[in-house]
Order: C-alpha cells, then sequence, then structure tokens
C-alpha cells in the first residue's frame, strides 16, 4: 500500500527530522507535524546559551518558521496529539480535530524526571523550565543542583557564569564514568571544584520548604544546607502515554525494531520516547535527527542508513566535550590510550577492544572524535600507539 | 553580505597558501583582512586533494569550518557537525539551517589562489 497521509507528533530533533527527511526522500503525500509548541526548537542550547541569556527563542528553532510553508509541511502549533487510533488511522487533538494517517510517528520525547521532594524544585526540559530557571540564576543566589550528569554539569556551569553560588550533588564518584571512561570523567568533575562549584558525593535525604527558600539534607551531613532554589537533573521519563492508551509495547520506550516501527505496523517512534528492543535509549541530539532519518526511509520502503557509533557533545566551562561510541573500563579485553595529555586540551581518550576502537571522547578536540567514529563504524584495525602518537594524523589511520 | 574591496574581482586572485601547507581533508582559515570580506573564509581541501573556499563561521553558531572534518564533498563543522557542501556551501546536514557562502580557488604551480566575492 502506498503511504499518502503521514501525521509526526512531537516537534523536537525527532519529528522535525522526519518531516524533513521524508521530503528529501521524495514524499509528496499529506505531511503533518503535531508539535505542543508553536515553532519547534532545540533543546541543547536550554542548559547552555539560551539559559545564559545569550540566545532567544527564535535563534535556537529547529527551522525557519517559514520552512514548514515552504516544504508543504502542515505544523500544527501548540496542538497536543491525545489519542492514536493506529487501526482506523487516526490522530486525535485536543481541540476535537481528528487527523487521518496511513502512518503515525511518534516523536514525544520525554520529560525530565521529578521525583516526589518536599519542597518547590525546578526541572530543565522545555524553554519554559529554562525560563523560569534562569530568574533564579542571579547573582550571590545559592543553587543546589541534583544530579552532575551532563545536563546538571552544563547548567552549574552556565550557573557560575551568571554569578550564581552552586552545590552540586550526586551520589557516584565521579559522575559520568559509564559515558567518557572513570579518568576523562574525573578529571572533569574536577572542574567543577576549579570553577568554584562546591561539588559533594552524597544523596539527597530530604528536600524541604523553609520561608526564604528550600533546606537540603545532604547524606553523610550533620546539618541541613539553605538554598534558594534547587534544579533537579537526574534523568528523562520517555514520554510513552499515546503509545500506551492504544495497547502498544512500551518498556522504558516505545519498543521499536531497527527501522522504528513499534508493535503496530502502522505506528513509528523515534528519538527519545523510543527505545530499540533489547538495547539503551543513546538520549542524545543526533541519535534522535538519525531515528528521523531511518523512520523516514522505513515509511518510503528505502534502504535506511546503516546504523553508526552514538556521538554526542556537551560544553562546560567553556571547554567542547565530545564522546563517541562505548567507553569501558580496562580490563583483560580492553585498554584506555590517552591521546595527549589527559587533563591539558586538546586530548581524548580512545577505548579499544584488541585492534578495535569501541569508544573515544575528546575535550577541545573535535576531529579525534570525527576519526574515532569513523574508526568504530568502518571496522579498522589500529595499535594504541598510533593512537597515542599526536604526530601521527589520525585520518591516515583510515 | 561578501563584498568585495581593494582585491575583489582580482583576476589573478589572492595567493593565500601552497597546497601542501594544507593536508588532504583540513582546511586553513584566511583572516577577513586579507579577504577584505565580512567573514574570514576557510580553504579547505578534500580528500580527493581539491581545494574549495568557504565564509569561515559555521551558520549555526560560531565554529570555524576551517578546523571541521573534510571528506567527499563536504565540510563537518567541529562543534555540532553540521556538514556544509563545499562546492555549493548548501547545508546537507543539520543543525545548521541556513546555507554559507563559497568563494572561488584556483590552484595554479601548487599555489592556491582566492578570489573572494566569486562563485565558483
Ligand atoms: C537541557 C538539555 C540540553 C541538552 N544538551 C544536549 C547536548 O549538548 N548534546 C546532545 O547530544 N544532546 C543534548 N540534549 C539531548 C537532546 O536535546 C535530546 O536527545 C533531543 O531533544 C531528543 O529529541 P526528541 O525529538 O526525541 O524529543 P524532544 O526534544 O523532547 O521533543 C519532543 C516534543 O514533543 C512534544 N510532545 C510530546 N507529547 C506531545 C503530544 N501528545 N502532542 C504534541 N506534542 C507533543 C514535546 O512538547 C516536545 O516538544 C539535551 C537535552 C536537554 C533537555
Ligand atoms: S556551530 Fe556548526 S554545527 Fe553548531
Amino acid at each position: 500500500m502506498t503511504v499518502a497521509s503521514v501525521v509526526v507528533v512531537g516537534g523536537g530533533v525527532a519529528g522535525v527530522s522526519t518531516v524533513a527527511e521524508l521530503r528529501k526522500a521524495g514524499y509528496a503525500g499529506e505531511l503533518v507535524l503535531v508539535s505542543a509548541d508553536a515553532v519547534p526548537y532545540d533543546r541543547p542550547p536550554l542548559s547552555k546559551e539560551y539559559l545564559a541569556g545569550g540566545r532567544d527563542l527564535e535563534s535556537i528553532a529547529l527551522q525557519p518558521s517559514q520552512w514548514y510553508a515552504e516544504q508543504e509541511i502542515s505544523l500544527v502549533g501548540g496542538a497536543v496529539a491525545v489519542a492514536i487510533r493506529p487501526d482506523t488511522g487516526e490522530v486525535e487533538l485536543d481541540d476535537g480535530r481528528l487527523l487521518a494517517a496511513d502512518k503515525i510517528v511518534l516523536a514525544t520525547g520525554g520529560r525530565a524526571a521529578r521525583p516526589a521532594v518536599g519542597a518547590p524544585s525546578h526541572v530543565l526540559r522545555d524553554v519554559t523550565d529554562a525560563d523560569r530557571l534562569r530568574t533564579s540564576l542571579v547573582p550571590g543566589a545559592r543553587l543546589l543542583i541534583v544530579g552532575a550528569g551532563l545536563i546538571g554539569a552544563e547548567v552549574a556551569s552556565t550557573a557560575r557564569g551568571l554569578g550564581a553560588e552552586v552545590v552540586l550533588v550526586d551520589p557516584l564518584d565521579p559522575p559520568l564514568a559509564a559515558a567518557v571512561g572513570v579518568e576523562a570523567a574525573r578529571w572533569l568533575h574536577g572542574l567543577h571544584a576549579d570553577h568554584g562549584v562546591e561539588a559533594v558525593t552524597a544523596t539527597v535525604e530530604t528536600l524541604l520548604e523553609t520561608p526564604t527558600g528550600v533546606a537540603a539534607q545532604l547524606s553523610g551531613e550533620p546539618d541541613s544546607r539553605e538554598f534558594d532554589a534547587v534544579l533537579l537533573a537526574v534523568g528523562l521519563v520517555p514520554e510513552t502515554g499515546l503509545a500506551d492508551a492504544a495497547g502498544l509495547e512500551t518498556s522504558r520506550g516505545v519498543l521499536v525494531d531497527a527501522g522504528q516501527v513499534a508493535s503496530h505496523p502502522s505506528v513509528l517512534a523515534v528519538g527519545d520516547c523510543a527505545r530499540l528492543r533489547d538495547h539503551h535509549r543513546a538520549e542524545h541530539w543526533e541519535a534522535a535527527q538519525l531515528d528521523g532519518v531511518r523512520a523516514a526511509a522505513t515509511i518510503l520502503g528505502t534502504e535506511p542508513p546503516p546504523a553508526a557509533a552514538p556521538w554526542w557533545w556537551s560544553d562546560r566551562y567553556g571547554l567542547h566535550v565530545e564522546g563517541v561510541g562505548e567507553m569501558r573500563s580496562p580490563d583483560a579485553m580492553h585498554q584506555n590510550v590517552v591521546r595527549g595529555v589527559l587533563g591539558e586540551p586538546p586530548f581524548s581518550v580512545f577505548t579499544l577492544h584488541g585492534e578495535r576502537v569501541v569508544g573515544a571522547v575528546a575535550v577541545d578536540d573535535p576531529n579525534a572524535v570525527r576519526a574515532a567514529r569513523r574508526m568504530i563504524d568502518r571496522q579498522v584495525d589500529v595499535r594504541a600507539s598510533d593512537l597515542a602518537d599526536t604526530t601521527q594524523n589520525l585520518r591516515k589511520l583510515l | 553580505m561578501t563584498g568585495n574591496t581593494g582585491n575583489g574581482g582580482n583576476s589573478t586572485g589572492i595567493r593565500v597558501a601552497s597546497v601542501d601547507d594544507i593536508p588532504e581533508g583540513e582546511g586553513i582559515a584566511i583572516s577577513s583582512d586579507v579577504t577584505g570580506t565580512e567573514d574570514d573564509i576557510a580553504i579547505l581541501r578534500d580528500d580527493d586533494g581539491t581545494c574549495w573556499a568557504l565564509n569561515d563561521t559555521c551558520t549555526h553558531e560560531t565554529a570555524s569550518l576551517a578546523e571541521g572534518w573534510v571528506e567527499e564533498g563536504d565540510v563537518e563543522c567541529p562543534l555540532h557537525s553540521s556538514r556544509f557542501n563545499l562546492k555549493t556551501g548548501k547545508v546537507d546536514g543539520l543543525p545548521a539551517t541556513r546555507d554559507t557562502v563559497p568563494h572561488r580557488v584556483e590552484v595554479r604551480d601548487g599555489e592556491v589562489y582566492l578570489f573572494p566575492g566569486e562563485r565558483p
């Protein structure tokens, strides 16, 4: 059956990439993007330049507003899909409208996890959150950040830039070891103290509202501490409500196959709301974008691009951090090779499994990660000594 | 706007480098003081050895494309990996959405000549 109508629910990078790729590949049928936001915008700046006040909403749009009309994409902005009915090919909106859809693509992203705490607290997932958080980031304000993952660390850096006093608490020491390897994680975490952030290894036992702010009891401390504001940066809950209600299989995400197809053949899911069966979700920008590319190929019955090692970036204290693939702790099978001097950017660390690169992380050395990515995807054999030798051009090893 | 000043429209172009100074797959930035254009210009050498020129500043944020990864007709931005076509300046990959400006380059006797503001 040829597909005559596609409705994409959710205007994050995954949804926008799906509609863009469909048109790029020549799909000429009905194409609707339902977006809770008036104009879809990009999320990475929300913890960086947007939060710092250096960029506005228009400058973080995923596409210029006229692009949707140019591409003949019906952007239904400010609307929420309340139900999908794959058997009859319908998507229902909050204003009662019914959209016909031969294929439904769920691109609903996720919500910031919000553990029940006894005090008002911030999370950071959308522009409303960012606008609200920014009002708390004034010089001298005491901010507690719970969770020192990528987003917690970025906000710590931005908040310092705005003059706030920051305490960053995480039970892991160091945080992010799984993402960047323990050596780089320790150094990256150490940057917080260098920039005047107090990084504490602890859990938050209680958060209580006080007349002047929030009292936080951290594990192992005799007394609670006073803060003006609290940010919970403790992870993402994938938005699977529409899929659950439609009886689709979900488990920490809408379960999909390698072509992004969910458990009903008319439904696909992409980005942070989806999870490839038996895999972890990447929860990074590019993974969401590539899901859209794959979904478009599946809908059009064309060959999707080959799977690529997951890639991400993050910025803190003016340093640009990138990672690709999977970093491992050294063991009988794996060794970690430092290129340059760990702690003196630019440098990078590679995880080698035998003679194959499986992961890399770089600080201010993005082309090391671009090389590593190609080594992983093309399954190139390399020697540890060549990776470590900074006079060796990594491209020559490909 | 990429207007030409002093050197613009120059029939022989501005000599900016020797080809051998630019490894295949890499680039160098030529300052706007030299090019007379608003932005610096990146001279980018593809992996087949050919040379191309684009405005240096990525249209997404502020990265220098001369520090990018050049391969198979595209340069990949060093910050968020947007790709731009070396010949046309067109965006070949998000997050950038605005095309950049290509400039003409010519290689004569192993020297790279740049024609700021002229289309390739
Ligand atoms: C603060 C922050 C900083 C980040 N920084 C980086 C970074 O530096 N590098 C990196 O690689 N990644 C980063 N990420 C991760 C990256 O932004 C996400 O992986 C990406 O946004 C996922 O895209 P998505 O389209 O799947 O979901 P989302 O971006 O969450 O988009 C989903 C959209 O769907 C809408 N929606 C949900 N339900 C409905 C409905 N029923 N009807 C209509 N609309 C609906 C939502 O409102 C939302 O707009 C960051 C994320 C955040 C929050
Ligand atoms: S600055 Fe070039 S892609 Fe973001």
